[in-house]
């Protein structure tokens, strides 16, 4: 239908016209040509955040469980100590992302978008999990592995429990449980020595919780919490946010007896200049700053 | 050397009890040669929202541009100011949108919400978000900073004794970088406005 | 605009500096089935009747309130078809605003995008007006439940009551006496539907009307189920 409708009217110059942009490709080489001569170095390319990470998922007898760590890494530091890797798609359908942070973070709002849309446009219904597997498959396969997006997806429709692993190069498998990410090979330990099918909940949970404290603990790349889903059959979805801590420092940090050496004092620093500039009354224009006119209709 | 490392910076973003601060250095490089050291790293983007940009001068400059434009349509448009949560969204979707050809730029975002209360976050080049309570930093020396804050940083602390924790720490941060220092300054963004200071650093 | 030399707007001033297009476009919507809502204090009600003109039509799969976004819906009077191009726009307007920004389009910037595209369409070439006014439900960004009328020239208006399509005179001149400044969801339900049964020929029931309703208390705009219509119906008796 809208086939016969101009796609540009409604549109202007700062709406998201989708897809990327690849205006500066030109400048950043030959940028990094130029700096690569002057210092003959190599490794002149920043390096983006990545989530080492350990995702997994399971099918168990009464839907799906999904997990993950909690940490992010840009090289060796961790970026962000309690990351959040279980993206929402649906309600129904939740995902696992490990990769380029980015990459996971904003293909899956992405996704979980147009499966919002889609449902709108055919009738408020329920989203299917092939459904969202197919377009992030499309989506990863049309970038070449370029975005590097590692998933794990999970969900429950009206034809049951759905476990979905996604590469980044848009190849899939479904299957009854997975590990993805650096940590993986620790969590599939896990998964392999522990797995049966139709496992109850409470099981379930555990297993996929001992296999991500695998990963926090066995790799490098994953770290901190530890976050589960559950989606089960009848679509109730529970969430299990840092539902084990094992590397708290609060109650280390708190056992310590902070030196008052490190209170800073008033005037600890020298100053050269101090402004002060006051927050402007308000916030915006209100009706009682204008002259309203009413509309010639 | 990275690109990102090319102009040399320092920056963090620290909460306190109701306020939140941003802290940048002066210098501007081009690798060990200091060419400025008036240079402006953290940029406001209304009363209580400020954002430090560390990387490449000239994406500094030019995310700097891009953001006031956007902001200023935001705010003709839709008749309020940005919340530091949307504006950090914003900013990510511009990086990310950029994906393959990306501005080297780490931005810091520094902010009092709608209900007063602190908002700090970072991104990375391409916009992968990481928010945080306690601090954020972003630039050269980002493991001496992550160092010094990790230290002295205590929740809760009033306007006065969080200026002086965050200058203290970037201070001793930016000294064992070669790459940045030159002075620096410190924004301390609270209800009633925004206090700004200079400070004296060294200059090697 | 264009570029053909042949496609110039069908909606060209006249003589008398009327632009007929526009002006048949309202003709169309005043043929239209009644639609109407009312912003109360704790929310907002659009509402339309749904009267097919053979009894022989299958209902079930027509729709006239539409959610555009979490909390915000359409309805409209005029040419259906129209009406969907607008639904579809509005929707993937408010996707790529919740993309940008991590916040849902608030109501009265979806109204200003789709007042902007409407317009459009009376001043490009080789289209014509939309056949449709609307009216958008919602609750603003600062709390405040807020009804909206979009007609075919790009107008916007905000109301606080108001009916569009067949009957809206009489429908509006009933609103204007039922109206209170301190009129609650519930009562503006119930007033929604009886001004409604004014111009309805028959008996309404909870098939042959659609009611949208958005509450400030979750902020989230529903359908009633035709068992809920058939409920406030029913208490009205």
């Amino acid at each position: 239908m809208s086939e016969f409708t101009n796609p540009d009217i409604g549109l202007d110059s700062t709406t998201p016209t989708g897809g990327f942009n690849f205006e500066n490709v030109h400048r950043n080489s030959l940028i990094e040509s130029q700096l690569q001569k002057a210092t003959s170095k190599n490794n002149i390319t920043p390096l983006a955040t990545k989530t080492g990470t350990t995702i997994v998922g399971l099918v168990y007898k009464n839907g799906i469980v999904l997990g993950a760590d909690t940490r992010s890494t840009n090289d060796t530091t961790v970026a962000d100590k309690n990351c959040e890797k279980i993206h929402y798609i649906a309600p129904n359908i939740y995902c696992c992302g490990a990769g380029t942070a980015a990459d996971t973070e904003k293909t899956t709002e992405l996704i979980s978008s147009q499966m919002e849309l889609l449902r709108m446009n055919t009738g408020d219904g329920q989203s299917r999990v092939v459904t969202a597997c197919t377009m992030l498959k499309r989506m990863l396969f049309r970038y070449q592995g370029y975005v590097s997006a590692a998933l794990v997806l999970g969900g429950c429709d009206v034809n049951g429990p759905h476990l979905y692993q996604i590469y980044p190069h848009g190849s899939t498998g479904k299957l009854p449980f997975t590990t993805m990410g650096s940590g993986s090979l620790a969590a599939m330990a896990v998964f392999e020595e522990g797995f049966k099918d139709d496992l109850e909940e409470e099981e379930a949970v555990e297993l996929v919780k001992r296999a991500i404290l695998a990963g926090i603990f066995n790799d490098l790349g994953s770290g901190s919490n530890c976050d589960t889903t559950v989606i089960r059959l009848d679509g109730t979805v529970v969430h299990g946010r840092n539902c084990i801590m094992p590397n708290e420092v609060k109650p280390l940090r708190d056992s310590v007896k902070r030196s008052d050496v490190l209170n800073m004092r008033k005037g600890t620093t020298a100053v050269l200049k101090s402004t002060f500039k006051p927050r402007k009354s308000g916030f915006g224009v209100t009706l009682a700053d204008v002259t309203v006119t009413p509309m010639e209709t | 050397m990275s690109i990102l490392e090319y102009n040399g910076a320092a920056i963090i973003g620290m909460s306190g009890k109701n306020c939140v601060a941003i802290a940048s250095d002066n210098r501007l490089g081009i690798s060990y040669q200091t060419v400025a050291m008036d240079f402006q790293k953290i940029f406001q983007m209304n009363d209580s929202l400020m954002v430090g940009l560390a990387g490449l001068a000239s994406d500094v400059q030019t995310l700097d541009q891009l953001l006031r434009f956007r902001m200023n349509l935001y705010e003709l448009r839709e008749e309020r100011q940005m919340t530091p949560k949307v504006f950090t969204n914003l900013l990510s979707t511009m990086l990310y949108e950029k994906r393959f050809g990306p501005y080297f730029c780490e931005p810091v975002i520094a902010g009092l919400d709608e209900a007063g209360k602190p908002f700090l976050s970072t991104m990375d080049l391409i916009g992968a978000q990481a928010a945080a309570k306690d601090f954020v930093v972003a630039g050269t020396c980002d493991g001496n900073l992550y160092g010094m804050c990790e230290t002295l940083y205590k929740p809760d602390m009033e306007e006065e004794e969080l200026f002086e924790t965050i200058a203290q720490a970037l201070l001793a941060s930016v000294d064992r970088d070669a790459l940045s220092g030159w002075g620096g300054v410190v924004h301390v963004i609270t209800e009633k406005g925004i206090v700004s200071r200079e400070l004296k650093g060294r200059q090697d | 605009m264009g570029d053909s030399a042949y496609s110039f707007s069908l909606t060209t001033f006249s003589r008398t500096g009327k632009l007929l297009q526009i002006e048949y476009a309202l003709n169309a919507v005043a043929n239209g089935r009644t639609a109407l809502g009312i912003a109360a204090t704790d929310g907002v009600v659009i509402a339309t009747d749904k009267k097919f003109a053979s009894s022989l039509v299958e209902g079930e799969g027509v729709q006239k309130v539409e959610r555009i976004t979490k909390g915000s819906g359409f309805v409209y009077s005029g040419v259906g078809p129209d009406y969907r191009v607008l639904v579809r726009k509005g929707r993937k307007s408010a996707q790529a605003y919740y993309r940008e920004y991590n916040e849902t389009k608030p109501v009265g910037q979806l109204v200003k995008s789709t007042a902007s595209v409407m317009q459009e369409y009376t001043q490009s070439g080789g289209v014509r007006p939309f056949g449709v006014s609307l009216l958008v439900a919602g609750i603003d960004s600062d709390g405040s439940p807020r009804l909206f009328q979009v007609d075919p020239s790009g107008a916007y208006f905000g109301w606080k009551a108001t009916a569009i399509g067949k009957n809206y005179v009489n429908a509006k001149n009933f609103l204007e006496k039922r109206y209170q400044e301190d009129m609650e969801l519930e009562d503006a339900i119930h007033t929604a539907l009886l001004t409604l049964r004014e111009g309805f020929e028959g008996e309404m029931n909870g098939t042959n009307i659609e009611v949208g309703v958005v509450s400030k208390s979750d902020g989230v705009f529903r359908l009633l189920t035709p068992e809920q219509i058939q409920d406030y119906l029913d208490e009205a008796n």
